[in-house]
């Protein structure tokens, strides 16, 4: 006779080796034989939140509402250094964009993409929408319509029988006194439905009118409901000492964007229990209320409770990052590697920063440290050639490349690799292949404003000006925070004798780079030019 | 090469003005390190897609059915 295994069991035992969906398979059978089966229930939930779990403290999304409507920030204007969103020139002595490139907000390139990597605020409606983004899509109109949503909705299509749990039919109050099913089925409706404010905001009535007013404003909230119930009921029954719901509601509060009470909740909590992850919550709700230096004294109040603790040194570095103090974001993405040598996007980071601090060939250190670890990819392999043919290792530059090229993901990448090959070619002197390569960038990605500003370069030595006028103008529309179309645009216009327009360029050029020599030389000769009319 | 050596000889002018002109280049845009992307950020990424296939598979079938 052949003994099976217990199916609950074996169910238990795929969700450890994180094979979720025979996981979640097992569990529907045992619940259609037992609809009361707590355990397979739990199960199930859990093994559907893995499905699709993020972690939370990394994901930030910033939709336009967000950016353009913004209440809490004090002032209009703030004092420079206390603000993430006018990172203002380099306070600490860091490249400028004479040699490093900037991203739309004036922000040095970084070494690492995360989801909140933010290309910065946008200064108009415009470039707000503009703005592309890490992840290939438009920025979403909130943030509460992003991501969420769509995975959310995805997850439901794909299940014909419909959702697992109908949580308008569920009884939260009853789950909320069981503390061991309350957890798993709080995670599941966060994660898995997205449903924020079920999960938490009920017991607080004064704050539930204000909801109220908020989702008729705002109908994708509308979705965020059961979370935040279910996290209040929760916390109420453990008579508000239960430290980790607090935070449970601290994230729907922040996913609902009311960031004053997320505050309050991720507090209380650290009163009740010290923990990581809330000196992380708590951080990114500052950061979102624009408030840097807030954010890194309470990440230095953290380390003194955990010492050399990696993911607090990181969100230092990252806030100098984004304030676009580099040297000391190094600082800390060291300390972070004396930790863990094994972090790749320290490693990244600092590679990237000696790249641009001309010294290649440390920076190919570190990208080899980082091929070594495991990290297989077409941007470090871009990186390597990059570092290579800098560093004058020609023999690995163009299979570098080659790898690269194999392992795109998709258009703009490839864009970016062939555009990167153009300035190999520019640098070796093939002007051809150097054309060749920054039409097929275009070809890959029509808006490449920097691939439009180096072939306008090129069409002008071959002597077109009409068409490098042309290239300059679309890729000073393209990309209004870089200077060398404007620059290059205000040199040519000065050559066919437009003096006007040159003088608008080279005004549009010493706003995006105040410090460009050659920009201020400019000027100073058009404005003797101006002053003997 | 030696025989180009004799054809063109070096000047240094030993007296008189020595004059020169600084002209404005136009600049190329800088070569871009590509930034490496987090986990999570993939995983997102991979997500989506996967959702977006799903949705386009059932929508092929439900035109298939209808």
């Amino acid at each position: 006779m052949e003994v099976t295994m217990d199916p609950l069991f074996l169910a238990w035992s795929y969700f450890r080796r994180r094979k979720l969906q025979q996981c979640s398979d097992i569990c529907t059978k045992i619940l259609q034989d037992n609809p009361y089966d707590q355990a397979a229930w739990s199960l199930k939930t859990r093994a559907l939140t893995e499905m699709v779990y993020i972690d939370e403290v990394e994901v930030d999304q910033e939709g336009i509402a967000e950016m353009m409507l913004d209440e809490s920030s004090i002032a209009q204007v703030a004092r420079p250094g206390t603000s993430l969103r006018l990172p203002g020139t380099s306070q600490g002595g860091g490249p400028t964009p004479a040699v490093r490139p900037m991203t739309q907000s004036g922000r040095p390139i970084t070494g690492f993409v995360r989801p909140s990597t933010q290309s910065g605020r946008p200064g108009t409606m415009e470039q707000a929408i503009k703005t592309p983004r890490t992840a290939s899509t438009a920025r979403p109109v909130t943030s509460a319509s992003g991501r969420f949503i769509r995975l959310g909705t995805a997850s439901m299509l794909t299940n014909p029988e419909g959702p697992f749990i109908n949580l308008s039919r569920l009884n939260l109050a009853k789950y909320s006194q069981k503390p061991n099913l309350s957890r798993t089925l709080f995670e599941y409706i966060f994660h898995h439905e997205n449903d924020v404010k079920n999960v938490s905001v009920a017991n607080l009535k004064h704050q539930k009118n204000l909801l109220a007013l908020y989702c008729c404003f705002n109908k994708k909230l509308l979705f965020h409901h059961q979370a935040l119930d279910l996290a209040a009921q929760a916390t109420e029954h453990a008579q508000f000492k239960d430290w980790w719901w607090k935070v449970q509601l601290g994230k729907c509060y922040y996913r609902l964007g009311l960031y004053r009470e997320a505050e309050k909740q991720f507090r209380s909590a650290l009163n009740h229990q010290e923990m990581v992850d809330t000196y992380l919550y708590l951080a990114k709700v500052y950061q979102r209320l624009d408030q840097p230096i807030t954010a890194l004294n309470l990440f230095k109040q953290g380390l003194d409770h955990f010492p050399g603790e990696v993911t607090l040194l990181t969100g230092i570095a990252r806030i100098h990052e984004e304030m676009n103090n580099i040297p000391s974001a190094t600082e800390y993405y060291k300390d972070v590697l004396k930790q863990d040598n094994t972090h790749v996007e320290a490693i990244a980071c600092i590679g990237s920063n000696h790249f641009y601090t001309d010294q290649p060939e440390i920076a190919l250190r570190f990208y080899r440290r980082l091929l070594q670890m495991g990290v297989y990819n077409c941007q470090l392999y871009n990186n390597l050639g990059l570092c290579c043919f800098y560093a004058q290792q020609y023999d690995m530059t163009l299979s570098s490349f080659e790898r690269a090229m194999t392992l795109v993901a998709n258009d703009e990448e490839q864009a970016d690799v062939w555009y990167n090959i153009g300035h190999v070619a520019v640098g070796i002197g093939d002007l051809t292949l150097a054309y060749q390569c920054f039409k097929l960038a275009l070809a890959f990605n029509n808006d490449h404003a920097e691939a439009y500003n180096n072939l306008a370069v090129l069409e002008l030595r071959k002597g077109r000006i009409e068409q490098s006028k042309a290239f300059l103008q679309t890729a000073a529309s393209l990309a209004p925070h870089m200077y060398e179309p404007h620059f290059n645009l205000s040199i040519l216009s000065e050559k066919v004798g437009d003096l006007q327009s040159s003088y608008t360029a080279a005004q549009k050029s010493e706003d995006a780079f105040p410090e460009h020599v050659d920009t201020q030389q400019v000027l100073k000769q058009l404005r003797q030019h101006f002053a003997v009319l | 090469m030696p025989e180009v050596k004799s054809i063109f000889r070096e000047v240094l002018p030993k007296q008189g003005q020595l004059s020169m002109e600084d002209v404005p280049t136009m600049v190329l845009c800088k070569p871009k390190l590509l930034p490496l992307k987090s986990v999570t950020l993939e995983k997102l990424e991979k997500m989506q897609m996967e959702a977006q296939e799903a949705v386009k598979q059932q929508e092929l079938t439900s035109k298939d059915q209808s």
